[in-house]
C-alpha cells in the first residue's frame, strides 16, 4: 500500500516524465562532453538539455557525474 | 605527468611501449578517486588502487569507442568513477534483496492521516491515495511495479535494482520511464492533475 509520503514522490516524478528521455547508456557516453562544458561555465543543459534532464531523474548516472566533476576539479 | 594530446594518448596506448602513458593515467585515476569519493566511508581509500587498475583495463579495452568529444582523460576519469561508484553501491546494498524491501513494505505501519485536515481534504486525500494505488497495482506490469517500488519509492539504485532482476541499469531505466509514462497518462484520463495532487498532499 501506498502511503502519503509515497504519493508525493510517486506524483512528482510522474509529473516530471516526458515522452522523450533518454537512457542511462546515453547519458554515460556523453558525461564527459557534459561535464568539460559544465566546467568551462557554460549553460551545459541548454547544450545538452536531455542529458541533464536525464541526470535530474536518475541518481546513479548523478553520483557518477558529481564525482566526475569533483575529479576534473580537483586534478 | 607531462601533458599529452589526445592523439598522443591513443598513440602511446596503442603502442608498443604503452608502459609510461598506463603509470600516467593510473596516477591520474588514482588522484581523481581519491578527490571524488574522500567524502564516503569505509575504507574506499584502500580500494582506490583497485577501482584504478580495473579502470584501466576497462579503458584500454574500449579505446575505439572514444570519440574525441571530450579530453581523453576526462573520458577515462568517467569510465574510473563509474566503475568505484557500480562498486560501492554493490557493497552498500549486498544484503538487501528485493523479496525482503517487498514483505517490509506489506507490513509496515503506513501512519494516519495529518489530524488538522478537515473531512473534504481527507476524502480527497483517500480518494487520491484509492486511485494511485489502483493505477500501480493494475495498470502497470509486475516488473514495472517492482521496479516503481524498488528504485522510486524506497530508493535504491537503478544499477542494483537492475542486479537483482536479471537485467542491466538501461533497460531498467527505460522499464521506469514506460512505467512513469504510463501512471501520467492515466493520471490524465481520470483527470488526476498532477499540480492539484501535490497542493492537496504537501498542504496536508
Amino acid at each position: 500500500m501506498l502511503n502519503r509520503g509515497e504519493v508525493l514522490k510517486l506524483v512528482r516524478v510522474v509529473a516530471e516524465t516526458r515522452e522523450v528521455e533518454i537512457g542511462c547508456d546515453e547519458c554515460f557516453e556523453r558525461l564527459d562532453s557534459f561535464a568539460e562544458t559544465e566546467l568551462s561555465g557554460l549553460e551545459a543543459s541548454a547544450a545538452m538539455p536531455l542529458v541533464s534532464d536525464h541526470l535530474d531523474k536518475c541518481a546513479d548516472c548523478r553520483s557518477t557525474f558529481d564525482a566526475l566533476l569533483t575529479a576534473l576539479r580537483r586534478t | 605527468m607531462r601533458d599529452r594530446t589526445n592523439e598522443q594518448w591513443l598513440a602511446e596506448l596503442r603502442g608498443p611501449n604503452p608502459g609510461k602513458a598506463l603509470a600516467d593515467l593510473y596516477d591520474l585515476l588514482v588522484r581523481g578517486l581519491k578527490a571524488a569519493l574522500g567524502s564516503y566511508r569505509g575504507g574506499v581509500e584502500a580500494n582506490v588502487g583497485d577501482f584504478a587498475q580495473e579502470a584501466l583495463i576497462r579503458i584500454t579495452g574500449n579505446l575505439d569507442s572514444f570519440r574525441g568529444e571530450s579530453r581523453f582523460t576526462t573520458w577515462a576519469q568517467k569510465i574510473a568513477m563509474n566503475v568505484a561508484l557500480t562498486e560501492l553501491k554493490r557493497r552498500r546494498w549486498r544484503d538487501v534483496s528485493l523479496q525482503d524491501l517487498f514483505a517490509q513494505r506489506e507490513a509496515a505501519d503506513r501512519g494516519p492521516a495529518a489530524p488538522q485536515l478537515t473531512p473534504e481534504e481527507l476524502a480527497l486525500q483517500n480518494m487520491v491515495l484509492r486511485e494511485l494505488q489502483r493505477m500501480v497495482d493494475e495498470e502497470l506490469t509486475d516488473r514495472q511495479r517492482e521496479a516503481v517500488v524498488a528504485v522510486l519509492l524506497e530508493g535504491m539504485p537503478i544499477s542494483e535494482v537492475a542486479r537483482r532482476m536479471g537485467t542491466n541499469q538501461n533497460a531498467l531505466y527505460k522499464l521506469l520511464h514506460d512505467a512513469r509514462r504510463k501512471l501520467k497518462r492515466q493520471m490524465e484520463a481520470a483527470s488526476l492533475s498532477p499540480k492539484e495532487v501535490l497542493a492537496a498532499f504537501e498542504e496536508g
